[in-house]
């Protein structure tokens, strides 16, 4: 008898299945490819070649069963052929770039690499090795990116056997040496389009003896131990993830026994527990040190708890052990509402959506609340010894994004200067006089090359203020900068209270006397303060120097861009008959004022280069 | 339980199929499903289910049920 399932049964059954439960991951995977489900269209969609040193057709069924019930994005799979990497990206008439990939996973084993140095080498011997072998992955990366995908290139993972025992950790010509070498150089060399995936401390993490099960190893030659197959995948899936777009912004915190051992409403701000000479205390506080660590990095901390606010600030104000202060926190809810009201008064004043939230409760009955009544949000399985909070929050791989900037590292503080604009607010009637009061002041310009990394950032993490949602690697938006038709525009902001760094990115292409916006989107940090009007305002004196007569713009809907969606209507623009379409006679374009001041050149050589 | 129905419950798991039926002369040419993937996949399941550890060597000569499970037999005694 034949069952039938369903996408919601499948997906369902692949929320309740342990990342270690091989064998129900891939009964899923076939349930999934016998009833069709990989046909069904979503919003995101991906073209994902995965080439590898070895046997890679578990890699594929398991990944794409990740890629489209973890990350609701459809995926298209190439499987590369065993041992093809060299053949397939070297040959451009393979079927790897037919197929167009947006994605390239590279998962090549040490069995790859071309040579190793001799036994007694000189460093100068072995840098040569080195170098040799560097060409060769310069010559993949030129090829692939051709393509233009992204390459996600697994690092290699140091093998449990050696030549030299010991040994092998005394000399830099040993073939374990050397392999770290390689990984290490790999990083200074790679190019913007590669993204390394940390095989080699997954490999670590999970234990090397089994990784590399030899009997195993040499009957499916997959390159590593089949029970590992869905950490691997989560790893690849949750880099796929952020190259979508679809990142994690923000870490929502519970109090007690979270953030401390007891309970503060009980036992006052002096005596929950984080004594730094007990066990206990230890655990809460090495907890507290990694959740500030994820902050420094530009991941933003919110406090949802059942307390009285006055009480549940008290330990951030008072208890010399607390390792987080209060300005750690960009949005802190303490009050006895359900928790699921709170994380969404929290997305809202936070300006994020609900799904780059992820929830750590220790308490298994409101994370089911939250699981239940916010699916988008991300809840931690929260283990019940504290000793493990930071290792499990961190296994889950849910900040890996790829790459951060120096906006990253101010962004926390940012949204506490927040507070102090609120306060700044609430004493002025006139909101203009509010946002004169904040002496704004801007940099606009077309971009630079240094700047490319921030300006890709935005393009590939902005949601809401975003009219078309196109993503763009760095590599793409380079060759925008090298082709004349292309105008790239970046806005800088800065005010009273902080510099946001770039805030605005722009596309503008030249086709005839037409000047079409690509790309427009803003930071969801800085609305409604009337940088699109300055964003305007440029729009149209570019297609003047670009000699460009009309001006047109796109509404690619989705679900989370309404904002927008009258945006060219409220500059002037008409409404085409052709879908989301709008055009504005350059000349007919009204520049708006804007209570953001302009820098002058001056004031740009004396902040200096970013 | 005896081998055999313990080892039908490991391809009715690995097969997907709760109906399954095996006999000790069913092979990989018996069964549309039954390539090297879900062949690498029944001897983990084995191995965990039974708590016996192949070796290479075992897992190349299997060539049906029947040898599978006097290979088997033999590991638990």
């Amino acid at each position: 008898m034949v069952i039938t399932y369903s996408y919601a049964e499948i997906k369902y059954d692949f929320e309740h299945t342990n990342i270690s439960d091989i064998d129900r991951l891939i009964k899923l995977a076939n349930r999934a490819e016998k009833n069709d489900i990989y046909k069904k269209k979503s919003e995101k969609s991906l073209k994902i070649a995965v080439l590898g040193t070895n046997s890679l057709q578990y890699v594929c069924k398991l990944l794409r069963l990740f890629v489209t019930f973890k990350c609701g994005i459809h995926a298209d799979i190439y499987q590369g052929e065993y041992d093809g990497i060299a053949n397939t990206i070297l040959d451009e008439s393979s079927e790897l770039y037919s197929f167009l990939p947006d994605v390239v996973i590279l998962t090549s084993t040490i069995d790859d690499i071309r040579k190793f140095p001799n036994l007694l080498s000189s460093n100068a011997e072995v840098e040569d090795v080195l170098k040799n072998n560097i060409d060769y992955y310069r010559l993949l990366w030129e090829k692939l990116s051709k393509t233009g995908a992204h390459v996600f290139q697994a690092n290699f993972v140091t093998p449990p056997i050696s030549q030299l025992g010991n040994l092998e950790a005394n000399y830099i010509f040993s073939k374990t040496s050397f392999i770290n070498k390689l990984n290490l150089e790999i990083i200074r060399q790679k190019t913007n389009r590669v993204t390394i995936l940390d095989f080699d401390s997954l490999a670590s993490i999970l234990g090397k003896k089994k990784w590399f099960d030899y009997s195993s190893y040499f009957l499916y030659k997959q390159g590593f131990c089949f029970d590992f197959l869905g950490d691997v995948c989560n790893l690849i899936c949750s880099q796929i993830a952020a190259f979508a777009g679809m990142t994690k912004k923000c870490l929502i915190l519970d109090l007690d026994n979270t953030l401390w051992g007891g309970i503060v409403g009980d036992d006052g701000f002096e005596g929950i527990q984080l004594d730094p000479n007990n066990a206990v205390g230890e655990a809460y506080r090495f907890f507290q040190k990694y959740v500030l660590e994820l902050k420094n990095r530009g991941i933003l901390l919110a406090v949802c708890s059942k307390n009285d606010t006055d009480i549940a600030k008290e330990p951030f104000l008072k208890n010399k052990s607390m390792l987080l202060k209060l300005d750690d926190i960009a949005c802190f809810k303490a009050n006895w509402d359900d928790k699921a009201t709170n994380i969404m008064r929290i997305a809202k004043e936070l300006n994020i959506g609900l799904d780059s939230l992820v929830f750590f409760d220790d308490n298994p009955a409101e994370r089911e609340i939250v699981k239940t009544n916010l699916p988008e949000v991300l809840v931690i399985d929260v283990p019940e010894d504290p000793a493990h909070y930071a290792y499990v929050l961190d296994s889950v791989h849910a900040f890996d994004w790829l790459q951060i900037a120096k906006e990253d590292l101010s962004r926390n503080s940012s949204y506490v200067s927040k507070e102090a604009r609120a306060e700044l607010e609430s004493t002025f009637v006139n909101y203009d006089e509010y946002l004169k009061a904040l002496d704004m002041s801007a940099e606009i310009g077309y971009l630079d090359r240094k700047q490319i990394p921030r300006f890709s950032q935005l393009i590939n993490k902005t949601n809401q203020f975003n009219l078309r949602t196109q993503r763009y690697s760095e590599s793409a938006i380079a060759a925008f900068l090298e082709n004349e038709d292309y105008r790239l525009i970046y806005v800088e902001l800065s005010d009273k209270f902080s510099d946001y760094g770039i805030i605005a990115s722009v596309i503008l292409k030249k086709n005839k006397d037409e000047c079409f916006i690509d790309t427009w989107l803003m930071s969801c940090r800085i609305l409604k303060r009337g940088v699109e009007d300055l964003v305007f305002n440029f729009i149209v004196e570019t297609a003047e120097e670009l000699n460009c007569n009309k001006i047109v713009g796109e509404h690619i809907p989705t679900q989370k861009n309404s904002m927008v969606r009258n945006l060219y209507t409220d500059y002037g623009f008409r409404r085409t008959d052709t879908g989301e379409m709008y055009v504005i006679n350059t000349a007919e374009a009204k520049k708006r004022d804007t209570l953001i001041r302009i820098k002058t050149t001056e004031e740009k050589i004396l902040d200096g280069n970013n | 339980m005896e081998t055999i129905k313990k080892l039908q419950d490991i391809f009715r798991d690995v097969f997907d199929d709760e109906e399954m039926e095996i006999s000790r002369k069913m092979s990989p040419d018996d069964h549309d499903d039954w390539d090297s993937l879900t062949h690498i996949q029944l001897i983990i399941a084995v191995e965990r289910k039974f708590n016996v550890k192949f070796s290479t060597e075992d897992m190349m000569m299997l060539k049906n049920v029947g040898e599978f499970v006097d290979l088997i037999d033999s590991k638990r005694n």
